[in-house]
């Protein structure tokens, strides 16, 4: 009993700083942050209004989060599809590529490593309409007409700053996509080609169940990271023009910091946290039942 | 908490107006010279004729001391009854505020042997957290500069200033009837920049009418070398200087108190007038240069310079930018007449200026020291000093002769001459302040507006 209470001590010793730290940063402010949703606070004042349901009110019937909603899905179906399928390309390029494999590997690596406000700014640079590299380019070659305000143009906008995600976060998922490859037992390829299946044949029945593990992984990260973008969209757009770069997570720091409505931000928050669970139940239900155990 | 509860109305009140206000938009000239939230202390002739000196403070000094010297020394015996020191802080972040306040304080240091002025550090980068800072641990200066002025009028921290002080200058801003700061510079005027050279070889002259500078935007467009305006659509507070010149001339120009309107529930944004601002929009933002809406406000420069664009709308900050960017740029400048023909410029004192301390004021003799501070500060020999090194728009009616170059005393001038002189629409106090943010709500509403991507059918 005494040996067993002991323990107990130890490992309660080493629980304790993660636990306390993780509970005091990260519980009870989400937890604080759901009584907040229900109030008019503003940010600052000492004295809290409890307004009800009227946040989630004005939520379910404002056009600005209507408008926030759909920029978000349209950003992150388009992130996650586009991210996964180039990874998944370069990552199969580099893992058959026969000389310079490291150098390729580092070098779609390389944009990881870049901040994500710095990758906006370069990005904000080459898209500029009468100074950047894109128009440049296009009038050199001669096509003036297909010169764009690449971001001024509300409908390209959001399509440019997924660009931007997709370039930068790629390489991430190579790096998943080609451990996960590295993993496929040489000797199943090898019996499939003396069946004579072909390469489509022998990547979409073997190569893909094998690495379906990475693809629940890469899938659930970029879902969660197309749902939380911000250094982009502040720095190249601003949620501009008007609101039409304008995310969820955009509007609840426009909302809660700028506007002083830190209660409707918040509600507007935890609206978020719903949705990335409801997506990811959803998802990994999914993308678990594909997985292939070896 | 009801600030809130309107934000939140005046927000939703501006999103149905622009979503579903649609109607007759006939903009009927704008005529009555509405007043603004700020009471006009006037122009008139003679107020400044004491603001010479710390004179009118002691009420046995002769005029005869008022001379432009002597600076009003004779007049230091009567103002304290015994030798009285105070602090002073500013936000002196920038070294030419922190050299000419410097100078000014020796200077008056000299005069008043009787007073002492002690400038104490002010952090210019964070000054408000600072003084917030100073203020809670006691240490709340006697005179400094104050920027959230509502807020400490609130609290009741600053004392209203005399009213031979707040004659001294063109317009001040008045809670509930008192002024409370002594405005250090004119607001940031805008107009219209343009490139001289280039008028000059075309033979366009500046444009007396609103109809002749669209005419005029016309001409340049027509003839296709250049865009006839740059905007700085990206960074959307460069929206505003074009959003509150056209709602100036719809809104403010008919109604002063529109915002109060919209609050007590007599108005809201589907009005005729606010309509009109943008529909006034729409009309000039055509002439904009091709991708306006990313092209972000340090660009537009660029553009002047480089031929690529023959004018800009901005303020008097922008003359030293472009000079630095092409010394040899030959630069004009005029402010856009309103459709009614009248001349509306921001200008004029703001919300911010130079504030006693009511705490400090409660000692007579701080006090009178505190406010002959201020009367020698703006006296136009003195104050010169100041609106030299940081090139700002005097607020005071007798202004000071500045060394400044052509195009800035342009702009000194129309200040004197026109109409209308106010903050702008996000400057206003009390029953006509905005909302947190709300300027921002509106420059993206109108830039979605002229874009197209938001109908007001205009």
């Amino acid at each position: 009993m005494n040996k067993k209470r002991k323990i107990d001590k130890t490992a309660l010793a080493f629980i304790a700083p993660a636990f306390i730290f993780f509970t005091l940063f990260i519980i009870v402010p989400t937890i604080s942050s759901v009584y907040y949703s229900f109030t008019s606070w503003d940010g600052i004042s000492p004295t809290v209004k409890f307004v009800g349901l009227a946040n989630y009110k004005e939520i379910f019937t404002s056009a600005r989060f209507g408008n926030a909603l759909k920029n978000t899905v349209i950003l992150t179906v388009f992130i996650s599809v586009f991210e996964n399928s180039i990874a998944l390309g370069l990552a199969l390029l580099v893992d058959n590529v026969k000389w310079g494999k490291n150098f390729f590997r580092s070098g779609f690596y390389i944009p990881v490593l870049i901040s994500g406000i710095v990758s906006g700014f370069i990005w904000k640079i080459m898209y500029n309409y009468n100074f950047g590299t894109f128009n440049a380019l296009l009038s050199k070659l001669g096509l003036d007409a297909w010169k764009q305000d690449w971001l001024g143009n509300s409908a390209l906008t959001l399509l440019m700053i997924g660009i931007v995600l997709i370039w930068k976060g790629a390489g991430y998922y190579m790096i998943i996509y080609l451990a996960s490859l590295q993993s496929v037992s040489q000797d199943l390829i090898e019996a499939a080609q003396i069946d004579g299946a072909s390469p489509w044949q022998r990547f979409r029945s073997i190569t893909m169940p094998l690495i379906s593990g990475a693809f629940t992984i890469n899938f659930t990260l970029s879902l969660i990271n197309g749902l939380k973008v911000f250094d982009q969209i502040n720095v190249m757009t601003d949620g501009g023009p008007g609101f039409t770069s304008e995310t969820l997570v955009y509007l609840l720091y426009k909302v809660g910091f700028n506007e002083g409505r830190q209660g409707f931000g918040t509600a507007v928050g935890i609206m978020l946290i719903f949705i990335i669970i409801v997506l990811n139940t959803i998802q990994q239900k999914f993308l678990r039942s594909r997985e292939v155990q070896m | 908490m009801k600030k809130r509860v309107l934000a939140a109305l005046l927000a939703s009140a501006l999103a149905a107006g622009t979503l579903a206000g649609c109607g007759n938009s006939d903009s009927a000239p704008a005529d009555a010279g509405a007043g603004t939230a700020q009471e006009d202390t006037g122009k008139a002739e003679d107020a400044g004729a004491e603001s010479n000196s710390g004179g009118k403070a002691s009420e046995e000094e002769s005029a005869e001391s008022t001379g432009t010297e002597s600076d009003g020394a004779q007049a230091a015996d009567a103002v304290v009854t015994e030798p009285t020191s105070l602090t002073f802080i500013f936000a002196d972040g920038d070294e030419g505020a922190k050299a000419s306040m410097n100078e000014i304080v020796n200077k008056f240091n000299e005069t008043y042997p009787d007073i002492t002025v002690t400038i104490e550090p002010g952090n210019g980068g964070a000054y408000s957290e600072f003084i917030k800072t100073k203020d809670s641990v006691g240490e709340f200066p006697d005179i400094m500069e104050m920027r959230d002025t509502a807020m400490y009028v609130r609290a009741g921290k600053l004392e209203p200033l005399a009213d031979d002080i707040v004659s001294l200058f063109r317009t001040a801003i008045a809670f509930d009837g008192k002024v409370y700061t002594a405005p250090l510079g004119g607001e940031n005027t805008n107009g219209i920049i343009y490139n001289k050279t280039y008028f000059d070889e075309n033979g366009w002259t500046e444009p007396a009418t609103y109809d002749e500078f669209i005419e005029l935007c016309q001409k340049i467009k027509d003839k296709g070398d250049m865009a006839p305006l740059v905007v700085g659509g990206q960074d959307i507070w460069h929206m505003g200087f074009w959003f509150h010149k056209a709602y100036n001339d719809q809104v403010l120009s008919k109604d002063g108190d529109f915002i109060k309107h919209c609050y007590d529930g007599s108005k809201d944004f589907g009005d005729e007038t606010f309509k009109a601002t943008f529909e006034e929009l729409k009309t000039i933002m055509q002439y904009a240069q091709d991708g306006w809406a990313s092209t972000p406000d340090a660009q537009i420069t660029t553009f002047l310079v480089n031929d690529m664009a023959a004018m800009m709308y901005s303020g008097t900050h922008m003359f030293s930018q472009i000079s630095q960017a092409d010394p040899d740029f030959e630069m004009g400048w005029f402010a856009i007449p309103s459709p009614d023909g009248k001349t509306r410029l921001v200008g004029g004192g703001g919300v911010g200026g130079l504030a006693i301390s009511a705490e400090s004021a409660k000692d007579a003799n701080k006090k009178a020291a505190a406010e002959a501070f201020i009367k020698f500060f703006y006296a136009p020999e003195n104050y010169k000093i100041y609106c030299e090194t940081l090139s700002a728009i005097p607020s005071t009616v007798d202004s000071p002769e500045l060394n400044v170059p052509d195009v800035f005393q342009e702009v000194i001038d129309a200040n004197g001459t026109a109409d209308d002189l106010a903050p702008m629409w996000n400057g206003r106090v009390e029953e006509n302040e905005l909302p947190p943010d709300f300027r921002n709500f509106t420059y993206k509403t109108l830039i979605e507006v002229l874009q197209g991507t938001r109908g007001f059918c205009l």
